[in-house]
């Protein structure tokens, strides 16, 4: 028996042919033993099925069962919940540009200030003699809060040193 | 929100009802009618009993998660079968190690020794006790591959037409018949204790 015609004789039995092409084959089934025969087998592999498939007992309580899949229900829900933000008040809204900003200004004017400012009236100079040799010259820059203190004392060479502290 | 006496004298239609309004108490009940008839769906699928457990409470998880999609188109149970046995599908196709054809999908293509073999005459059914017999089955339906087995599975045991498998599993109808065929002879064969030329 061809193949084509024993996928045809299964079609037959689980009734999923068209009418016409169902007839044809009953007519054949009857005329033909080997079909027929294969026919019968089909049918008991199916009664043998039916029994088969009835429902196995799951072998878990029913509380462990359900507490696993009710566990995983809530975890799912907790993790598409939005997290909730709380409302800011206009002035914090406001406060977190208005302190950068008022910074960047600050840094602003002081470089403009410092760029107009002359040279010369950055610095102060003091000077004081401590000693027969020796001097201590402090100059004062109190744009940028700086104090250079330069004292001059004979080297071991007999060359000017000095030696500066920032303050 | 029901309480647990209430909930087991509703039917299925006014628990599913109950659970769409967030009743988890009627969800409970539904799991509870339904989970072996669920649970065996899987097993017989993947004939691994941790396996099957696993895929029945995702399914379980999934329909409460679409509950508000099931219409009443079908019964609630056929509902949720259906969602199991495409989880077990999605595992199956996951577990599938090679795409080169397995001995048995070569002997389909090619034709195979059940193609030729002669009908089997005996009825397994009035051979063998209703116990044994479940048994024989079970150890045939591990001899299938996953392919074979799931086309037997969802022909005989779900009722589904060739054109519903089909779409299931995602391949042609002649392809169905061809794995329904082979499957049915290799389990009439395994079940009338003959031995095929790959046992012998």
């Amino acid at each position: 028996m061809k193949y084509e015609r024993q996928l045809k004789l299964q079609a037959h039995l689980d009734h999923e042919l068209p009418e016409a092409e169902s007839r044809e084959v009953a007519a054949w089934l009857a005329a033909d033993a080997e079909a027929s025969a294969l026919a019968a087998e089909l049918k008991n592999t199916r009664q043998a099925l039916a029994g088969a498939g009835a429902p196995l007992k799951l072998p878990e309580t029913r509380e462990f069962y359900w507490s696993k899949i009710s566990r995983e229900i809530a975890r799912l829900e907790t993790k598409r919940e939005p997290v909730a933000v709380a409302a800011e008040s206009w002035f914090a809204r406001a406060r977190r540009f208005v302190v950068p900003a008022g910074a960047m200004a600050g840094l602003a004017i002081a470089a403009l200030l410092a760029l107009n400012q002359p040279v010369e009236e950055m610095l102060f100079e003091t000077s004081v003699q401590t000693g027969a040799e020796t001097r201590a010259s402090t100059y004062h820059d109190y744009a940028h809060g700086a104090t250079l203190v330069w004292l001059s004392f004979p080297s071991q060479s007999g060359a000017a040193g000095g030696d500066t502290s920032n303050h | 929100m029901t309480t647990e006496n209430e909930t087991s004298s509703l039917d299925d239609k006014s628990l599913v009802g109950a659970a769409q309004q967030g009743d988890m108490q009627a969800f409970e009940e539904l799991v509870a009618r339904h989970r072996d008839k669920v649970y065996a769906r899987a097993f017989s699928m993947m004939r691994n009993e941790e396996e099957a457990i696993d895929l029945s409470q995702e399914a379980w998880v999934k329909g409460w998660q679409r509950l508000k999609q099931f219409q009443g188109e079908s019964a609630f149970g056929t509902w949720m079968t259906r969602i199991v046995i495409n989880l077990c599908l999605d595992a199956l196709r996951k577990q599938r190690r090679h795409p080169a054809e397995s001995i048995e999908e070569m002997d389909e293509e090619t034709g195979g020794v059940e193609r030729q073999m002669p009908p089997v005459v005996t009825n397994p059914t009035e051979r063998l006790e209703q116990g044994e017999l479940r048994q024989r089955i079970d150890a045939a339906l591990e001899k299938l591959s996953p392919e074979h087995r799931t086309v037997l599975v969802l022909h005989e045991f779900e009722d589904m037409e060739y054109k519903e498998i089909a779409k299931t599993v995602g391949c042609s109808i002649g392809t169905v018949m061809s794995r329904l065929f082979y499957a049915r002879r290799k389990m009439a064969a395994l079940l009338a204790d003959l031995k095929t030329e790959n046992e012998l």
